[in-house]
């Protein structure tokens, strides 16, 4: 880091950050602590009964509520499977529209246009799309792609399915955010390493290992990052495509928060769910810091 | 691999995840234009993508069953807000971080840092007790206020101005600008790239706000468009086609004002932190 | 500068949510919130607000419609607030719950006493809780069977004259058999799973009392233990899930399933009478649900209006109740909607609720004590909320014994959290 410009007049920063940290503070950091409050007492939405203290109590209750352990189990599942797959699939776009022919921006328009979907509108079309039946469209797709040995399934309904489904509007709607982020970083890796890589007899493949990845990789592990943050946080299509069902086959952290707190009410309980919420995120933040910083000094 | 054959592979690559891509995009566009018996009879073959004997009958239907233009001037409202008193109010902070030197800065951006990774979600529990017990609920100023400031977009700024040039407020200090002045006439038109990342990407993130509006609001004078396409979908009676036509609707603005913005974004997100 | 600029705005914006408050001193404003149910009903209700308005000049209703999904929710919310509408329209069985948190005005000195008379019993006694009147519907509801008579007959099945003699379970399970037997698909029945939330438990936890089981011991709603999880009530819900698993049920994705001829029978409610008798004419039956034991019974209740206590003008809206029960109101909201209507005058007036008339089943049910009402407790939200999960696991084929256990503590835990639910003043 540079040293900043020597001014010691700290009524002017104070004057140039207090709005963005007052907003900080208020609306973020005090309904945090609010929160780990909430999550030691009994409170209950409209309850006219007196507030409790009941210490780790809504802890070990949602911990032995098998839909909250289900919860986070499909959270971690969701990350481990719509993380890669995603990036992947991102990256290879990037790769392939990296280059000046005709039609790409065309094409990066394209893969781009689903991120100014707002997920409720993902989810209510895709519960179109999901339509159970040989009518339904996917059911027809997959029909079609197996060659006519696919039986039609309810997928929303389906045990198996409904995760998957879910992950599937996922990926069509965020791929072409990271993209895009890619492509960005893509474009910044200075042309002469390849130029010098080719004089060297570098194959693409080559290139791409030992040049495309590594300068890359600040951008990707941005973007597993917010990827990561982002799944952690699944509610709309969840809300909108299977509530959690069926049995709990779809149910995320956010969802049992959400139904805790407003369908019953339950405040606190819902309250210590977004505590763990919490928790698991700056887990997932530290680690993700650590192998960024070995990986650096590996290289 | 021969070169003749890598461009045509190329495209057809492309062409293949293009149709995968689009495929959902055509089918509500499609749909959107039939009879509401027709869209699922005819999901299950070409026909989906293919509105023989078009009729405007569900956009018309949108407009009769709800107030459309309300919702979307909400929306528009409370995004244009967010999105424009957050570049100020960020910006100032990334800048105050980056470029001055004051008591508590370390403390305070770290504190930034960290507050940076508290999703909305695991706040809007207690939030919105804190909201309803002022009284606020159920308005505008509830949707825009708590994100206004966002640490995320401080971060953004900050590691731009970071690497600007300091050259650039050297000169504007010889002359005796003070800090606010050479904020605003020299840092400010040297940093568009950066501000039209953070205003797309917090567009982005607000414009299909759901959860929020969903816990705040009830009447349809404030609620945003995500919330009316939600409400729209478990409105009987059930009528795929008008669901549609209200989704076309809702992207559509949005939609061309990606197409006209979407160089702007790619080349400020090439120029900011984001790329690492 | 530009920094003026926001708080301008933002100022204007407060300034803007403000200004509702600035009302002309003589005039009652009325905030009234409905729930968006179907169109024709919301229609009817619009009018008649509109028809209120123009009818006098001291009272303006200002209607405010509410997804039906979040209903409950967003009250709570609002009650948080301090910001629950004049008159507030729920759904019946909330009202314990809503009366034990404090936010209802009774109505029993509000209403006339000739007016309380007139109501129909299962409305009378749905709005009662602990001696006092709280709520009034303009309609209560009817569960049954609609039925394709033509695809009946051709199955060579007897159609039930009446609830007393309803399909037993096992004849029902022959009637779907041989419709299915006739239909591509092999789909003949529709139990409307295109809805979610509350019709789950509305529609279905009648096949647990008439099993023998129920949602809650109704001694003293202290458990659900031993109740819901009862071996009667794991049976009526396998017979339940056996439908599914059998591949008797259309999911009714497009909510046409039994409109577009797909289905031969339709588990719904009054609303669906108009759309139905339109696009069948006489071909419509309407019988009532099958008997898994005890007697076919049948839900009852429906959405009611009550005034809360935030609003400052009771005998303003008490103004508003009165008009809309007025016979003639009741019978417009009744032709929409297909709804039993809720006085004695707008029932012989009916030209679809007399005797011999269409849908009479609808009114023996509720009259004959073949419909049954859902807990009057103040845990009905948890109880419902459990019985819908419970309900979305068995018709996916989960294990019954399972979900209902699963329901039942839950219950249990949130009356003991709530020390048994007691009276606070």
């Amino acid at each position: 880091m540079r040293q900043p410009l020597l001014d010691s007049r700290n009524f002017t920063a104070a004057f140039m950050s207090a709005p963005a940290l007052v907003g900080l503070l208020l609306f973020v950091a005090v309904p945090f602590l609010f929160a780990v409050a909430l999550s030691f007492t009994n409170l209950r939405l409209g309850s006219p009964l007196p507030l409790e203290w009941m210490g780790f109590e809504q802890y070990r209750r949602i911990f032995s509520d098998p839909s909250f352990v289900r919860a986070l189990l499909n959270n971690l599942v969701f990350v481990v499977v719509v993380v890669p797959l995603q990036t992947v699939l991102a990256l290879v776009l990037a790769l392939l529209l990296n280059r000046r022919f005709y039609g790409t921006t065309w094409f990066r328009t394209l893969f781009f246009m689903p991120v100014v979907f707002p997920l409720s509108l993902v989810a209510v079309v895709w519960v179109l799309i999901f339509a159970p039946g040989p009518n339904g469209m996917m059911n027809a797709f997959l029909d079609l792609v197996s060659l006519g040995s696919w039986t039609p399934r309810d997928f929303l309904h389906d045990p198996y399915f409904a995760l998957p489904a879910i992950m599937l509007t996922s990926i069509w709607q965020g791929t072409g955010f990271q993209m895009v982020i890619l492509l960005a970083g893509l474009q910044a890796v200075p042309a002469e390493l390849y130029e010098a890589a080719a004089i060297d007899g570098a194959g693409r493949r080559q290139q791409f290992w030992h040049i495309t990845l590594p300068q890359l990789r600040n951008t990707l592990i941005f973007v597993v990052l917010v990827t990561t943050i982002l799944a952690f946080r699944l509610f709309d299509q969840v809300q909108i495509m299977t509530q959690g069902g069926p049995y709990d086959a779809s149910t995320t952290v956010m969802f049992e928060t959400v139904e805790a707190a407003f369908a019953r009410q339950q405040v606190a309980r819902g309250a210590a769910m977004t505590v763990i919420l919490f928790l698991v995120v700056l887990l997932i933040t530290w680690l993700q810091r650590r192998v960024a910083r070995q990986e650096r000094e590996v290289t | 691999m021969t070169h003749r054959l890598f461009v045509p592979m190329i495209y057809l690559c492309l062409l293949l995840f293009g149709l995968l891509f689009i495929s959902p995009i055509g089918f509500m566009l499609a749909g959107s234009l039939k009879p509401d018996a027709r869209v699922l009879v005819e999901a299950g073959d070409w026909r989906a993508f293919w509105p023989a004997g078009v009729t405007l009958d569900n956009y018309r239907d949108v407009f009769a069953r709800v107030d459309f233009a309300r919702y979307l001037l909400n929306s528009l409202f409370i995004n244009g807000m967010i999105v424009g008193a957050g570049l100020l109010v960020n910006s100032l902070a990334g800048y105050a971080f980056a470029r001055l030197l004051w008591r508590g800065r370390e403390l305070l951006f770290g504190l930034v840092l960290a507050v940076m990774i508290i999703p909305l979600e695991a706040i809007a529990v207690p939030l919105f007790y804190m909201v309803s017990l002022v009284g606020w609920r159920d308005t505008y100023l509830v949707q825009i206020l708590p994100f206004i400031a966002n640490a995320f977009s401080v971060y953004l700024f900050y590691t731009y101005f970071i690497g600007l040039p300091r050259e650039l407020e050297e000169a504007a200090r010889i002359d005796g600008a003070g800090v606010l002045r050479t904020y605003f006439s020299i840092i400010l038109p040297n940093a568009k790239p950066v501000f039209a990342t953070v205003a797309i990407l917090t567009f982005l993130s607000q414009w299909g706000a759901f959860l929020w509006p969903l816990m705040v609001t009830s009447s349809e004078t404030v609620r945003p468009l995500p919330l009316a396409i939600a409400t729209f979908h478990s409105l009987p009676p059930l009528q795929w086609g008008d669901i549609l036509a209200f989704g076309v609707m809702m992207v559509l603005p949005i939609l061309v004002v990606f197409l006209l913005f979407q160089r702007w974004f790619v080349r400020g997100v090439a120029h900011t932190g984001i790329k690492g | 500068m530009w920094k003026y600029l926001l708080i301008g705005s933002l100022a204007l914006v407060i300034g803007c949510s403000d200004q509702q408050d600035h009302q002309s001193p003589d005039l009652a404003v009325l905030m009234v919130w409905a729930h968006a149910g179907q169109a024709a009903e919301r229609k009817v209700l619009e009018q008649q607000v509109k028809r209120f308005n123009s009818l006098q000049t001291e009272i303006q209703v200002q209607l405010t419609f509410i997804p039906e999904q979040s209903y409950n929710a967003q009250v709570q919310a609002a009650a948080v607030a301090g910001e629950l509408p004049d008159m507030l329209e729920f759904d019946g069985p909330f009202l314990y719950n809503y009366v034990w948190q404090g936010h209802l005005e009774p109505l029993d000195k509000l209403l006339s006493a000739k007016l309380q008379e007139e109501l129909l019993p299962s409305i009378q006694k749905q709005g009662h809780y602990l001696g006092k009147f709280y709520a009034v519907g303009t309609f209560d509801s009817g569960l049954g069977l609609y039925a394709r008579r033509s695809a009946l007959k051709d199955s060579g099945v007897q159609i039930p004259s009446g609830p007393d003699n309803a399909w037993t379970d096992d004849e029902f399970a022959t009637v779907l058999a041989a419709l299915a037997s006739r239909d591509p698909d092999g789909r003949v029945l529709d139990l409307k799973l295109n809805y979610s939330g509350e019709w789950f438990t509305y529609a279905f936890s009648p096949l647990l009392q008439s099993a023998g089981g129920d949602l809650i011991d109704r001694n003293d709603y202290q458990s659900a233990e031993g109740v819901l999880n009862s071996p009667q009530s794991v049976r009526a819900m396998k017979a339940l899930q056996h439908w599914f698993t059998r591949g008797y049920i259309d999911s009714n994705v497009d909510d046409a399933a039994f409109v577009s001829g797909r289905v031969a029978l339709s588990w719904a409610g009054h609303w669906e009478y108009s759309r139905y008798a339109e696009a069948l004419g006489s071909d419509l039956a309407l019988l009532p649900l099958p008997d898994l034991g005890k007697g076919s019974r049948t839900g009852q209740g429906s959405w009611v209006w009550g005034i809360t206590k935030h609003s400052k003008n009771p005998q303003a809206v008490v103004r508003l109740l009165e008009f809309l029960l007025q016979p003639n109101e009741v019978l417009v909201m009744a032709a929409a909607n297909g709804a039993v209507p809720a006085t004695r005058t707008a029932i012989a007036r009916s030209p679809l609720y007399g005797d011999k008339e269409p849908l009479q089943l609808f009114t023996r049910q509720l009259q004959g004590g073949f419909s049954v009402p859902r807990p009057q407790t103040p845990a009905y939200p948890v109880i419902t909320s459990a019985f819908q999960q419970a309900f979305i696991d068995i018709r996916n084929g989960g294990d019954i014994q399972n979900a209902l256990d699963k329901a039942a503590a839950e219950i249990d835990q949130d009356i003991r959290d709530n020390k048994g639910y007691p009276q606070v003043d």
